[in-house]
């Protein structure tokens, strides 16, 4: 097991947790590093705070959907500002909890590297960043429609087709792989090639040999 | 100076020529150019819609995506081992970097015991692609600017490097080694010294035409003071990696949070306090030198041992047991059908790429595929830093910019 | 030789001594399969191999073929090198449609050929259903080898050597219209 980031939080960041107790953060600490969990509405102040702290360089935006995690109650989205302090050496993540069609505060005035970041949480999840100075889409063509990320949104995968006529669904293949269901292959114009000739042998008809 | 519609050429000179007798400058109507995605000199498919006031850039904006691939809805399709297939295929320059950070990261959440022997032979990998990826990018980043003798140098170099790769894993490109728990299988006989044998070459080879960078009159007038970046700046925009420690801040993860055993290396990391392309290029040549440093160090160490944990809940049984032990076969039979079950929870290594921090943030929902998977992509987060280096400057030195950036466009639109 | 030999020695007297025959359309098409200019359409991974396959060690030189041209209207060839993303492929088009007739293109790798491990919403699953591909190269990503393998059957795909699936010849490009 080599060194992870998740002793990267020391004291600056036990600081800035103090310091946004009063905005209702609340730790939620995971072996990825520190995460503190701020209410919706106090985001934006909440990363001006962690920038005031020294936490200067913003590393990564990102969404997670929560729709089919097993067990998960409340907000079916959560923003995570991941940032880190380039003089303490230290890092942690800001995290905020929003429902479908809630919108964030942009974080582009603290941090100007959250332009793409932000673009890219909007284009894959659908989620609002009001006062972003350019929110379009980043990575997905103009004319996709959706947000590919959301966990609603199809893989979009294309059977694989033999030449003998068989076909896979991967996604039932691999469910079948995982135990999630009977794994099977589908088959185009009947029966499978051996099986039906030796029926046909069996038969004592037809057969080309 | 403003963008209006609707006017002729001849009214503009026109209306240029009065300015100019008012101010004392010539006004001109801005133009604006697109460049990419197909363009020789964007490495890759990156296109940059960019104004123009004659030959100044006034405005510029990059526009991505134009390889975008889907990998991480992808992974989360794909079973924990499967996808070391895919996250090489994303920074198909710097593999082994990529394969490393998802690795560690979901060694973060097994909480596999890596043995020694892995460790370093990951290391010694990585750090040679490293090399090559630099490789590559002066090969490219020169040829931008018309030199093509030195493409042809630096290819051959990587050309040596890549014979390495293929003679451990059997491909030039894309290797998919390294395992959660360990390696794929021990490296072949006869590795170690043909690695030692490149090592030696490889300062001569670099010799031959090092002087072809650093006394080039048009390589360093070209890029000398071109698209300075102040360390502030680069801190605002997120830059990470060599460009960052170019602009004077010595921001390494290899040291800053050592993984993968790189707590006991004896290297440096080299900081430029010029902050422009040619420190930004420069730079590479220094990381050479610690790379090879990492190299000879983890040759050194490297002692025979097992390569894998362990774990049969981790990594697959050796081959010959599958013969004789039935509960092997299961184990076998589970690991690759099935996959492992992390424990719910998040995790994330951030790791040093040729490019930048690099890392997986996994969340695992219990199941055998990953709930989610966010890359943390180096080359996506330093583009935002073109338009600081571009903007002001003149339209050919954008060149040298993307060039002495180094995205990799698989690594920017994933 | 003189002049008035050419006209009283016959066909095959005349191959003996060097002079061959030819139609103006199998000397155009000989000269072309020997100065295939790709354009340089780089797109992921298959590219950095198309690269190293112009490098010393590999030198595509040797059949004429190293000089990636990155403007379309001065190109032969198109080589698909990487897997095409939905929002690309209008762009492939284009520049498929920029170039001047006669044009090839050669699918290189798995992604381009196939989608190959990229089966999801955002790759084109084969190139072929953007553009005509005369060349498909396996691999992922073929190595240097491979790539030049393929323009070496394109050659002869150009020159008029290659055969369909039913053994009939396929007809060369037409050479020389007026």
């Amino acid at each position: 097991m080599s060194a992870g980031t998740a002793d990267r939080a020391g004291a600056k960041v036990a600081a800035l947790a103090e310091a946004l107790v009063h905005l209702g953060a609340e730790r939620a600490d995971q072996l990825s590093g520190a995460i503190l969990v701020v209410p919706r509405a106090a985001i934006h102040q909440a990363a001006a705070t962690a920038r005031e702290h020294g936490f200067d360089l913003l590393l990564d935006v990102f969404a997670i959907d929560w729709l089919t995690y097993p067990g998960h109650g409340g907000p079916r989205f959560s923003v995570s500002y991941h940032v880190h302090a380039v003089a303490a050496n230290e890092r942690c993540s800001l995290r905020v909890q929003l429902d479908d069609g809630d919108a964030l505060p942009t974080v582009t005035d603290v941090w100007p590297a959250a332009a793409f970041m932000e673009r890219e949480v909007y284009d894959l999840f659908g989620v609002v960043f009001e006062g972003h100075p350019d929110l379009r889409k980043l990575v997905t063509p103009e004319d996709l429609e959706g947000h590919p990320l959301r966990k609603d949104f199809p893989l979009g995968e294309s059977p694989t087709l033999f030449n003998d006529g068989r076909f896979l669904d991967p996604a039932t293949f691999r469910a079948g792989m995982i135990g999630a269901s009977q794994g099977r292959t589908g088959w185009i114009g009947g029966a499978r090639k051996g099986v039906l000739s030796a029926a046909i042998e069996a038969d004592g008809k037809g057969g080309d040999a | 100076m403003k963008l209006e519609r609707g006017r002729t050429a001849v009214q503009e000179m026109g209306r240029g020529a009065l300015a100019l007798e008012e101010t004392g400058e010539f006004e001109t109507k801005l133009m604006r150019i697109n460049v990419g995605p197909q363009h020789p000199s964007t490495h890759g498919v990156l296109r940059l819609v960019v104004d123009l006031d004659g030959e100044r850039i006034v405005r510029l904006t990059p526009q991505v995506g134009y390889l975008h691939t889907g990998f991480e809805k992808t992974m989360e399709n794909r079973t924990y081992q499967q996808v070391v297939t895919y996250s090489n295929r994303m920074d198909y320059a710097h593999s082994f970097g990529h394969d490393l950070a998802y690795v560690l990261s979901a060694e973060q959440l097994v909480d596999a015991k890596v043995p020694e022997r892995a460790q370093r032979v990951r290391v010694l990998l990585t750090e040679l692609n490293r090399m090559a990826s630099h490789l590559l990018f002066l090969g490219t980043g020169i040829l931008d600017m018309g030199a093509l003798t030195l493409f042809f140098y630096t290819m051959r170099e990587r050309e040596r490097i890549l014979q390495l790769f293929e003679m451990v894993t059997g491909v030039r490109m894309n290797y998919g080694y390294f395992r959660v728990g360990g390696l794929s299988y021990d490296l072949p006989e006869g590795f170690e010294d043909k690695a030692r044998a490149f090592l030696d070459d490889f300062p001569k080879m670099v010799e031959q035409y090092a002087d072809m960078f650093a006394k080039n009159d048009i390589f360093v007038n070209r890029t000398k003071g071109v698209g300075v970046i102040p360390p502030e700046v680069a801190i605002a925009n997120g830059l990470t990696g060599p460009s960052l420690r170019a602009s004077g801040i010595a921001l390494d993860q290899r040291k800053a949070a050592p993984y993968s055993g790189y707590e006991d290396y004896d290297f440096d990391v080299p900081t430029s306090t010029a902050g422009d392309a040619n420190a930004r290029i420069m730079m590479r040549f220094a990381e050479f030198e610690q790379s090879m440093k990492i190299c000879r160090q983890a040759l050194d160490r490297l002692e025979p041992g097992p390569i894998k944990d362990p774990d049969r809940r981790i990594s697959l049984p050796p081959r010959r047991e599958l013969e004789t032990s039935m509960e092997a076969v299961i184990f076998h039979f589970k690991l690759v059908t099935e996959g492992f079950h992390p424990p719910r929870a998040e995790s994330y290594v951030a790791t040093e790429s040729a490019r930048g921090e690099l890392g997986y943030h996994l969340v695992s929902d219990g199941g055998s595929m990953p709930y989610r998977v966010k890359i943390r992509v180096p080359s996506l987060v330093n583009l935002q830093s073109l338009e600081a280096t571009c903007v002001g400057g003149l339209f050919a030195d954008m060149v040298v910019n993307i060039a002495s950036i180094d995205p990799v466009m698989g690594d920017v639109d994933k | 030789m003189g002049l008035t030999d050419v006209f009283e020695k016959d066909v095959m007297e005349l191959e003996k001594d060097g002079i061959l025959f030819s139609t103006l359309g199998r000397l155009v098409a000989w000269g072309r399969s020997n100065s295939l200019w790709p354009a340089t359409f780089g797109l992921a991974c298959c590219a950095i191999e198309m690269m190293q396959s112009t490098n010393a060690h590999h030198d595509m030189a040797r059949l004429g073929s190293e000089v990636f041209r990155a403007s379309p209207r001065q190109a032969d060839v198109m080589i698909v090198s990487g897997r095409l993303s939905k929002k690309m492929a209008p762009v492939m088009r284009r520049v498929y449609e920029q170039m001047p007739n006669p044009k090839w293109v050669i699918s290189m790798g798995a992604c381009a050929s196939s989608g190959g491990m990229f089966n999801n919403y955002a790759i084109v699953q084969n190139v072929d259903s953007v553009v005509p591909v005369d060349v498909y190269v396996p691999g992922c990503p073929p190595r240097p080898e491979a790539l030049i393998y393929a323009v070496l059957q394109l050659q002869k795909k150009v020159r008029g050597e290659t055969f369909d699936e039913a053994g009939i010849e396929l007809p060369m490009v037409e050479g020389w219209a007026r």
